[in-house]
């Protein structure tokens, strides 16, 4: 009987001395918050997680749905993606019919990958400062290179959604996650603030980025700050003195003084051409800022999209599709007898050597061309994918110029180095001759041209019309010449009429009721 | 990042370790059952004063009834019948009265009267107000309850061939609602008990086996089990407190035997299993016209494409252009399934102690090829009470399956999909050998890249093996009649092998890759300790039934995944992961929590009549934030035995009617933890051509983060009539889940989508039927009726701070597909309405060509996957040794959502497709709901979301018909049988459904979800099954 007293006492005895740890929650695959920005690895790799997030996935999407780079180039009703029966934001897109309750889903992706930017770079900038142990010269080029990636999303985001909410802080708690639109001159000024400091007291490299572990250069900062400031000067903003600003920084950058870069020449063949050549490299010296790609890690999207769907048999790849193919309107922006671009298998191709004979097919690009992935296998590309590239210096540095100084032999040189590459025949002097004694308007216009040719797999063109105002219109009887007609009002060749309120995106209804402070949507929507 | 795998598969035999499995099991069965260990405890002499009452105890059909409670009415003195149906029973004198009891049969109560053999012939109880039921932490007299609870009895479980426990449960109790979305042998069905109550965090009951939380319940060998109790209000499952809100599953499993002796028993089926229907699709020479005539009106939508369709691929057409072939891939892809199921037990039982052994082989093929499940149980359960102090014993069951998965979710090219859309024109294999795929063509119809459905079901593996050991020991020492302490610890330990293999020629899912294998394994540890008294006693007129104790639990879990690809060949697999030319990143995972509880009840019945409950348990959960790391959980109950008051009892129609009603709170923490707390994860990134570290902020804190609480309110009634051939149980439930654990939107400009918070709320309210009657009782006829249906209405009455709508998905074609809007319910299918096509005399918006569906502007609510009513009608017949069981399952007021027509009606040309399309639109036939056929890869196509693709859902599916024969025992007496039942059953035999639904089976699901009921792309089709079993007793 003792026994059983004893035994009968030890149980509870035993179980209800509890230990205060039993329900303490510490997970083991994560760090926590407070452990975070201990180590100057933790500014790395914070830092680290800004080049695949944010703006740069912008230029990321799926074999039927195409980037949002290529929604954005959509609105021009120029280019078409022949799964957009499936991908309804294309139709919406083309067509002009979307609101922010339509194509709520894919409008809250784009901004909620550019707000996640805009995050982790918030979370990177306000806590490097205080990583201990981490030198000074490398704190600076981390918060560089984060305050980079944070003008990109917003530059990005002030584009499609002109005023939003400016979020300049890490996010830790529920107080005050409402914030209100902030007016689009407050963007860019951030925007400019983050790339003023990331080219003059971030000591980044000059080196191309290819030389500098593919991490951010003062060539990059410049070039976006360039492009940032042009578009500052154009519409909403309208801020004309920001042309000499943009002038300053490409002529810089021309110049060298934030590191060497030239235009890829041509070779001897067409097959050698100049953009052959980038095509088949890597990564090309003249992209100054690009997306990385490299197989079994990352694999470009890119080589699915220089098929139709009709030629996929015909490549390593299970699916191709033309997500991105150019219309005849657009097609008609270059001259097909003297323009290389135009040219099969330059910019675009349309034929294809099988065992069955040439089989043509309707144009499509040429420039993500991978050869080993689509012909010789395994269907992985490396090929990273230009962001910016010198000749947007160029281009921008002639605008810029031109709107700033006037025609300068200057800036008809930066326009005639662009063109004379691809009216290889006229070369670059012959180019500047035919531009010389032009008017500001005249000669702008010319840029206007030469950027939606060269910087067609930049994805620039609606971008440049939200700028400009103007919408490119094109002559098949008389192709490569452009006139600028105002878009608001204009009927494309999709037979869609632009308004005031497609120069903007809607906001999403979705983020709207998520966040009661941003008020109206855009105008019209 | 992590990657999971969900499901995997195979093509290596792999039975010889299963053998050895079962050959060591065996070895122990053998040992266990040795007379040194049976014998250890001598029984008990028997009095010389007693005087010894024998007899035999039987069914209505005459059939000895083993097991059957003998016991001396108003002492502890009983025994059981052993296996023939006999007992023997020394009685103190003439006054005593035998009670003769059995779970399923009237109870009986015999004076002695100076006889010396009674024989009993006991009737089925159709209403068990009388009997014992499991319950939270002990068990209660039925009479005694106040809280909803259902039962099922393990030869319930069984009287469909079942491999899968909640199969067996499907249609026993009202307001558990078993969808059973596949017909895969490796899918498990998904079990509701009154309501969809939570969105984010898990739906389904809390399964307690023996008193020991169970994961996985889908392995747990249905014949272990002795009964399910299913609780379903508050008053009975507030004992669980946050873990109670979704119901609570008890399950008992079988233990040694019930009457001193050993039986022996075995029980076995064979079955086959078919395709049950086909989808209707086209056949090669209705699909090559689909695509003449969708290069025709290629350029009608597509300028720039004039397509011109030819016929010479000389290995598919003749000179002639005729078709070679004229495959039907769903006859290829499919097969007659072959399926057995063993069960050996050997159960024994001492004066002291009992024991039990199980042993249970089961091989189930499903009906796509090379889809199969194969898995050993065996299970040991042994009961001492060494002195009459302490009882103990244990109960361990280890359980290993093997199986070979298909792929069910999603939409990509994989089998279940192209058993329909592989165009017909395509042999399996060429004349050659060589495996077709749709590109395989040189005429130019731009078909869909897929691999045909039999290449990639006989090539790819997607294995799963599972190791589960499970069990419990215990204490329980008798501190004073009617007072115990009871100590129990129990575990659940699981360790999953995952691996795939997919070769380098399957087109569109693994070829690019040049071959992919993924290696997953997880590792699960959940152990729990719990301590209670528990209080049983009668004074007079008074009861009372009360437990009071505390609880520890502990889950871990760690996983940790490789995958691979770029193989030089198909032949190592997973098995030399390393030769693959581009491994991915590696992962692993780990995960714990813990959960600390103390619990009450108090149960108390007055003079048989007033009946009152009341429960409480504390839970500490280290799932929740900081600030609330307990919450209490109350409830109480009353009941009123009616037909025990005065006034009734001259009734003799009435045999009892009890009134009840309770209320309580119970909680729901099934979310993923660390959700309180802002987390960094870690992971690489692609920089300057390697992978570099790279982190993130996971997720906003949220230290307030509770459980989600649902109050129910509940009441009832239970009548049984006419000497218990009718009996009635009635029950009228509101339940209001608050705090919903959900992602409460906050502003995408914070960087992060959602905070988890206790956000939402959403109500429950419905009513349970389950009426029993025995319709005829003669000596050698019975005819008895279960029919059991539940109405249930379910809303969402609040969601965040703003009452936003959310998306939660499946985000497939046109974005989400369901929208959780106020005052809808959960599971509301989002799209939009099509009124008709496009005629040629109208004008469509820019951009619609006529010919194109007619829709509506904006996206609204078209239809919902959760049915409001579900039921069934069970009816079985006895004559003379045949029974016959006709099983009927039906749902009412639900919707489909068909997504293959996005692939099979609303886009033609590049695969095969439903017949419907040939009735498509045309300048000549404006009248339809059918778009245009064009040939999407020339002329695109115009596919979303809406109003055609819903159907209704409701249906009438005959579950069963089954015909059984019980040797009599005269007959088995020769043989030395103790008993013998052979069947044959029908599963599935027949579905009545809406003819505007075309798929296999109007119950399934493509999507992990919970609110994705109803919404499914291609199915798994469920099989026809015939089956053949025996039941030996020796």
């Amino acid at each position: 009987m003792k026994l059983r007293y004893i035994v009968i006492l030890l149980f509870p005895a035993v179980l209800i001395s509890s230990c205060d740890d039993f329900l303490k929650e510490e997970p083991l695959d994560e760090f926590s918050v407070d452990q975070y920005f201990s180590d100057p690895d933790h500014a790395y790799s914070a830092v680290n997680g800004l080049y695949r997030s944010g703006a740069t996935t912008m230029y990321e999407g799926g074999v039927y749905s195409g980037t949002p780079m290529m929604f954005v180039q959509y609105m021009t009703g120029l280019f078409d993606n022949e799964y957009r029966g499936q991908e309804v934001h294309i139709q919406r897109a083309q067509q002009l019919t979307l609101d922010g309750l339509n194509t709520a889903g894919y409008i809250d992706n784009i901004w909620s990958n550019l707000y996640q930017g805009v995050s982790r770079a918030n979370n990177a900038i306000t806590n490097i400062p205080n990583v201990p142990d981490l030198p000074g010269d490398e704190r600076d080029r981390l918060l560089g290179e984060a305050r980079f990636f944070r003008a990109l999303s917003y530059f990005q985001l002030v584009r499609m959604f002109g005023p939003v909410p400016l979020v300049t802080e890490p996010v830790t708690s529920l107080d005050d996650i409402y914030k209100e639109r902030s007016s689009v001159e407050d963007v860019y000024n951030l925007i400019v603030e983050d790339l003023r400091f990331g080219l003059e007291q971030a000591g980044l490299s000059t080196a191309h980025m290819s030389d500098n572990e593919s991490r951010i250069t003062q060539g990059a900062v410049a070039v976006l700050l360039a492009d940032v400031y042009l578009t500052m000067a154009g519409f909403p903003l309208q801020q004309t003195e920001r042309y000499a600003d943009a002038a300053t920084i490409a002529r810089n950058l021309i110049n060298g003084q934030y590191g060497a870069y030239a235009l890829e020449q041509h070779g001897a063949t067409p097959a050698e051409s100049a953009y052959n050549k980038i095509r088949r490299s890597d990564v090309s010296p003249e992209y100054i800022y690009y997306r990385e790609y490299e197989a079994g890690i990352s694999n470009s999207p890119y080589p699915r999209w220089t098929y139709p769907v009709a030629l996929v048999k015909e490549t390593q790849y299970d699916i191709t599709n033309g997500a991105y193919q150019p219309e005849p309107e657009l097609l008609n922006v270059y001259d097909p007898d003297d323009d290389l671009r135009m040219q099969n298998k330059q910019f675009f191709h349309w034929s294809l050597d099988t065992p069955n004979g040439e089989v043509n097919f309707q144009i499509t690009p040429y420039i993500w061309h991978d050869d080993a992935a689509l012909f010789a296998g395994p269907a992985t590309s490396s090929k990273d994918v230009a962001i910016y590239t010198y000749p947007d210096a160029l281009l921008i540095a002639a605008e810029a110029i031109a709107q700033s100084e006037g025609v300068t032999p200057e800036a008809i040189n930066y326009l005639a180095q662009v063109r004379g590459r691809g009216y290889w025949e006229l070369g670059v002097a012959g180019v500047e001759s035919t531009l010389n004694g032009l008017s500001v308007q005249d000669f702008v216009e010319e840029v206007w041209t030469e950027r939606i040719r060269e910087l067609i797999f930049e994805f620039r063109t609606w971008f440049d019309i939200q700028r400009t105002r103007k919408y490119p219109v094109t002559d098949e009887n008389n192709p490569g010449e452009v006139t600028y007609v105002d878009v608001v009002g204009h009927t494309n060749p999709l037979g869609s009429t632009y308004a005031e309120r497609h120069l903007l995106f809607p906001i999403s209804e979705n983020e709207r009721q998520r966040n009661p402070a941003l008020g109206e949507n855009n105008p019209g929507y | 990042m992590k990657r999971t795998l969900y499901d995997y598969r195979r093509s290596s035999d792999p039975t010889w370790s299963s053998r050895t499995f079962a050959i060591v099991l065996l070895i122990l069965f053998s040992s266990t059952l040795s007379p040194t260990i049976a014998n250890t405890f001598s029984e008990a002499p028997t009095s010389p004063l007693q005087q010894t009452v024998t007899g035999t105890v039987t069914d209505e059909t005459n059939t000895p009834l083993p097991g059957v409670n003998v016991l001396i009415k108003g002492s502890t003195v009983g025994t059981a019948t052993d296996a023939d149906g006999r007992y023997s029973i020394a009685v103190p004198d003439a006054n005593s009265v035998l009670v003769f009891s059995f779970i399923g049969y009237v109870t009986q109560e015999v004076p002695v009267g100076g006889q010396s053999q009674i024989n009993v012939q006991l009737l089925t109880d159709v209403q068990t107000l009388s009997e014992v039921v499991v319950v939270g932490y002990g068990t209660q007299k039925r009479s005694d309850l106040t809280g909803s609870v259902g039962q099922v009895s393990g030869e319930e479980v069984l009287q469909r061939p079942v491999t899968n426990v909640l199969q067996g449960l499907q249609g026993r109790v009202a307001g558990v609602n078993v969808f059973l979305n596949s017909g895969s042998p490796t899918a498990s069905p998904r079990v509701v008990i009154r309501g969809m109550g939570t969105i984010n965090s898990s739906s389904g009951p809390l399964y307690v086996v023996d008193g020991v939380v169970m994961e996985d319940i889908a392995f747990l060998n249905p014949y272990d089990i002795e009964s399910m109790e299913v609780l379903k209000d508050a008053s009975s499952t507030a004992i669980y407190g946050a873990r109670g809100a979704n119901g609570v599953i008890l399950i008992t499993t079988k233990r040694g035997a019930k009457s001193e002796g050993l039986v022996v028993g075995y029980d076995g089926f064979v079955s086959l299993g078919t395709l049950r229907k086909k989808m209707d699709v086209m056949n090669a020479e209705e699909w090559l016209s689909v695509v003449e005539r969708g290069f025709a009106n290629s350029p009608k939508y597509n300028p720039n494409e004039n397509p011109v369709f030819t016929k010479t691929d000389p290995n598919l057409f003749d000179a002639n252009g005729n078709p070679l072939y004229d495959t039907d891939w769903q006859e290829e892809a499919t097969r007659t399934a072959v399926s057995h199921n063993h069960q050996i037990s050997v159960q024994s039982m001492t004066s002291k102690s009992s024991l039990g052994t199980f042993l249970n082989y089961s091989r189930s093929e499903g009906i796509m090829l090379n889809s199969w499940l194969e898995r050993v149980n065996g299970k040991i359960a042994y009961d001492v009470k060494p002195t009459d102090w302490l009882s103990m014993g244990m109960n361990m069951l280890i359980n290993v399956t093997k199986e070979n998965a298909i792929e069910e979710g999603g939409g990509g090219q994989v089998p279940r999909r192209t058993m329909i859309e592989m165009p017909p024109i395509f042999p399996v294999k060429f004349p050659d050998g060589t495996w077709s795929n749709s590109q395989m063509l040189s005429d130019p119809y731009l078909l869909e890249a897929m691999a045909n459905p039999v290449h990639m079901l006989k090539t790819e593996d997607r294995l799963r093996d599972r190791t589960q050991i499970f069990g419990n020991v215990y204490f329980t020492f008798h501190l004073a009649p009617g007072l115990d302490l009871k100590t129990q610890f129990g575990f659940d330990k699981h360790d999953r092998l995952f691996r795939r293999y997919a070769p380098d020629d399957l087109i569109n899912i693994s070829a690019n890759q040049g071959g992919v294998a993924e290696i997953e394994n997880q590792n699960v540890l959940y152990w729990q300790e719990e301590t209670f008294l528990s209080y049983n006693k009668e004074f007079d007129e008074h009861r009372i039934n009360a437990v009071l104790g505390l609880s520890w639990q502990e889950r871990t879990y760690s996983q940790n995944y490789q995958y691979a690809e770029g193989f030089t060949d198909n032949f190592m697999k997973y098995h030399n992961i390393e030769a693959a030319a581009r491994p991915g990143a590696p992962s692993s995972d780990h995960d714990r929590w813990a959960l600390n509880s103390y619990f009450l009840r108090g149960g108390y019945t007055f003079r048989d009549k007033y009946i009152i409950t009341l429960t409480g348990r504390v839970d500490g959960s280290s799932r929740f934030g900081a600030n609330n790391k307990y919450g209490f959980f109350p409830s109480a109950g009353i009941g009123w035995m009616i037909s025990n008051e005065p006034f009734l009892s001259d009734i003799p129609a009435l045999n009892a009617l009890k009134l009840r009603a309770s209320y309580g709170v119970t909680g729901n923490t099934e979310i993923p933890t660390y959700q309180s707390l802002a987390t960094i994860s870690s992971g690489t990134t692609l920089l300057n051509g390697v992978r570099m570290p790279s982190s993130n902020v996971t997720r906003l804190p949220n230290p307030d983060l509770s459980w989600e609480k649902t109050k129910q309110f509940d009441i009832g009634f239970e009548l049984a009539m006419f000497n218990e051939r009718v009996s009635l149980e009635f029950d009228y439930y509101r339940k209001l889940t608050t705090d919903l654990l959900l992602d409460r939107p906050v502003p995408n400009s914070t960087g992060f989508s959602g905070v988890r918070d206790n956000i939402g709320e959403v109500s429950n309210r419905g009513i349970e039927v389950l009426l029993n009657t025995l319709n005829v009782s003669r000596s050698n006829f019975t005819w008895q009726s279960t029919l059991n249906f539940n109405y249930n209405k379910n809303r969402i009455e609040k969601l965040g701070e703003n009452d936003e709508d959310i998306f939660y998905g499946p985000f497939w074609v046109t974005g989400s597909q369901t929208v959780f809007r106020v005052g809808e319910p959960i599971s509301s299918f989002w799209g939009y309405e099509r009124y008709g096509v496009w005629g040629t005399g109208e004008t469509p918006p820019a951009g619609v060509l006529p010919g194109q569906a007619k829709r509506s502007e904006e996206p609204t609510i078209i239809g919902k996957g959760i049915p409001s009513w579900t039921g069934s009608f069970i009816n079985t017949l006895r004559y003379n040794d045949f029974d016959l069981t006709l099983d009927l399952q039906f749902v009412f007021d639900v919707d489909i959502m068909q997504q293959y027509f996005h692939s099979v009606e609303d886009r033609s040309g590049i695969a095969n497709g439903l017949r419907t399309i040939l009735q498509g639109w045309t300048p000549e036939n404006q009248n339809t709901m059918i778009q245009e056929i064009r040939h999407q890869g020339y002329g695109g196509q115009d596919s979303q979301v809406d109003s055609h693709w819903i159907t209704d859902g409701s249906y009438l599916r005959v579950n069963q018909i089954s015909l059984g024969y019980n040797f009599n025992s005269g007959l088995l007496e020769r043989t030395g049988l103790g008993s013998m039942r052979i069947y044959a059953s029908v599963q599935n035999a027949f579905v009545f459904h809406s003819d505007d639904f075309k798929g296999y089976d109007p119950e399934a699901t493509s999507w992990g979800e919970q609110w994705t009921q109803n919404i499914f792309f291609f199915q798994y089709p469920k099989p026809r099954t015939y089956t053949l079993g025996v039941s030996l007793r020796f």
